[in-house]
């Protein structure tokens, strides 16, 4: 069980409070997940400049780690900006990076260290423990952006720590986040699969192989509502996924219903959770909600 | 009459309060800003009227036995779950499983229904006035199911003597299930029962299809490996 939650604006220039908006809904899911809480904002771009954060470890003394990761960077070249918070490097990126390259580089400084995300709008934040620690910690409620993805989760099958966590991001495709609530009972044929290909899993968390799939199946060439299409195909078990990139927010509900997903669209945004009392707890007005339907997939797009 | 203001507090204190309010002998209870808190309103066996003015969550009105329950929005999973007897009157759309394994009373919903709608319902009415999920009546021992729009896939699957009655196109039949034509007195208490409670329909009973099971599947001898075979 776990909470998924996402949230979209129709319009305006990215300044709309998209974080107190997702953190409010996962406050109100926080009972589904109490091991951990994350989220995944689009912000306004960065002059065509990549926003790349890099998770420094689970403990230890981060802030030597960060120096190691800045000193570093400088003969990297091609970046900027470079901060830190929480567990989190955070730095700019030209818009001509080889990122694969880049993630590369970053992740052989240390072995705790991991490419968190990469996109022109994208930042994901994300660790142990409840959506008031992650307030807490990175003022999740101060940041604004045009949509996000938030998730909450109670560990089923896999570790407790920062990696396992969710949001997931596509290593090596930007702006691509994905939220899971569910089981890939075919993950482990998957991953075989794709570890053939050469592909790199950075955990053991089923979820994982989602974020995956849509960005092999993008970058393939499909758009996301056939990708999402394709996945109900391919992916076997029970779930329920929102999906984001730069300017989509989308999801897909499995062949048997067997987890919850209820969303609502009005003339100014869209709001998509696990239960309906998130998307109440934060959204107040007059609408409707509703359950998707079985096999259900929508992508919105700005 | 009584009014009880939800604000911040838990669905345990709300319900305490619920029960409070009967108990002093209030018959009309309304309920504000609901939340979509879930287990709201279960297991009240007085014949009162309730109504949630807002969404509901998960198994709100579980279990009743009289009363009759109005929710102004949507409502989560479960919803009158095990009732025995009463009204659930839904103006929105319900979530997975609803009215599943109710015993007796009336469930409508007036907008869409999700997956599992009337799961194992043992006797009662349920009528929507959108379509329904997937495997709506699975397993159904007894009662009716209405359906003015859509039917999901898997519809009626490995139903005992539900009968279920579809205004619209069904996606797929379940195991065991098929179709007739409703005879008059069908159609009549269909054209009667949507007057009464969905009169926004504008469906008439003889257009919809009678749904139940083709009795193959639960009524065969193990000897009779062809029919059974053919039941699956």
């Amino acid at each position: 069980m776990c909470g998924i939650v996402g949230f979209f604006v129709k319009d305006g220039d990215g300044q709309a409070e998209t974080g107190r908006t997702i953190l409010d809904m996962l406050r109100a899911l926080g009972c589904r997940g109490p091991d951990s809480a994350g989220v995944a904002l689009f912000g306004a771009p960065n002059d065509g400049r990549f926003v790349v954060r890099v998770k420094l470890g689970d403990g230890g003394d981060l802030k030597s780690r960060a120096w190691q990761v800045s000193a570093q960077l400088e003969s990297f070249g091609g970046t900027s900006h470079f901060s830190t918070i929480g567990a989190y490097a955070r730095f700019l990126a030209d818009g001509q990076t080889d990122l694969r390259r880049l993630t590369e580089f970053v992740e052989s400084l240390d072995r705790d260290f991991e490419v968190v995300s990469i996109g022109h709008c994208l930042e994901i934040v994300k660790q142990t423990g409840s959506p008031e620690n992650l307030e807490n910690t990175y003022c999740i409620s101060q940041l604004k952006g045009t949509h996000g993805l938030g998730h909450t989760r109670l560990s089923t099958e896999s570790r407790v720590d920062l990696s396992h966590s969710q949001p997931f991001w596509s290593h090596g495709f930007p702006d691509l986040a994905i939220v899971h609530n569910g089981h890939i009972t075919n993950y482990h044929q998957l991953r075989r699969r794709y570890e053939q290909r050469g592909v790199r899993f950075y955990t053991e968390n089923d979820s994982e192989v989602v974020a995956i799939y849509l960005a092999q199946q993008l970058c393939a060439g499909s758009s996301l509502q056939e990708a999402l299409e394709r996945m109900l195909r391919d992916l076997d078990g029970s779930y329920s996924c929102l999906v984001a990139t730069e300017r989509q927010l989308g999801f897909v509900k499995d062949p048997f219903a067997l987890k919850p997903l209820v969303m609502t669209e009005t003339a100014d945004f869209v709001a998509v959770a696990t239960e309906e009392i998130a998307i109440r707890a934060a959204l107040p007005g007059v609408y409707s909600v509703r359950e998707a339907q079985v096999r259900e997939v929508r992508v919105w797009q700005r | 009459m009584a009014e009880i203001i939800c604000g911040a507090r838990p669905a345990r204190e709300i319900n305490a309060e619920i029960r409070r309010a009967i108990a002093a002998g209030d018959r009309e209870i309304i309920v504000q800003d609901p939340g979509a808190r879930h287990n709201l309103g279960v297991a009240i066996l007085e014949p009162v009227r309730i109504r949630f003015v807002g969404s509901v969550g998960y198994y709100c009105a579980g279990l009743i036995d009289g009363p009759r329950v109005e929710i102004d929005q949507s409502a989560g999973w479960g919803l009158a779950e095990s009732m025995m007897s009463g009204e659930v009157i839904v103006r929105g759309s319900a979530g997975n499983g609803a009215a599943a394994a109710i015993r007796g009373g009336t469930v409508v919903i007036h907008g869409d229904a999700a997956a599992r709608l009337g799961v194992s319902m043992k006797g009662g009415t349920v009528l929507v006035a959108g379509r329904c999920g997937y495997m709506a009546g699975f397993m159904g021992q007894k009662g009716r199911l209405v359906v003015c729009g859509d039917a999901g896939d898997a519809f009626a699957d490995s139903m005992y003597e539900t009968v279920c009655y579809v205004g619209g196109r069904i996606e797929g039949l379940g195991t065991d299930a098929v179709i007739e034509r409703p005879s008059a007195d069908e159609a009549a208490w269909l054209d009667s029962t949507l007057a009464q409670y969905l009169p926004g329909a504008r469906r008439r009973g003889e257009d919809f299809q009678k749904v139940l099971a083709g009795r193959k599947l639960w009524n065969f001898d193990k000897r009779e490996w062809k029919v059974w075979q053919e039941a699956l």
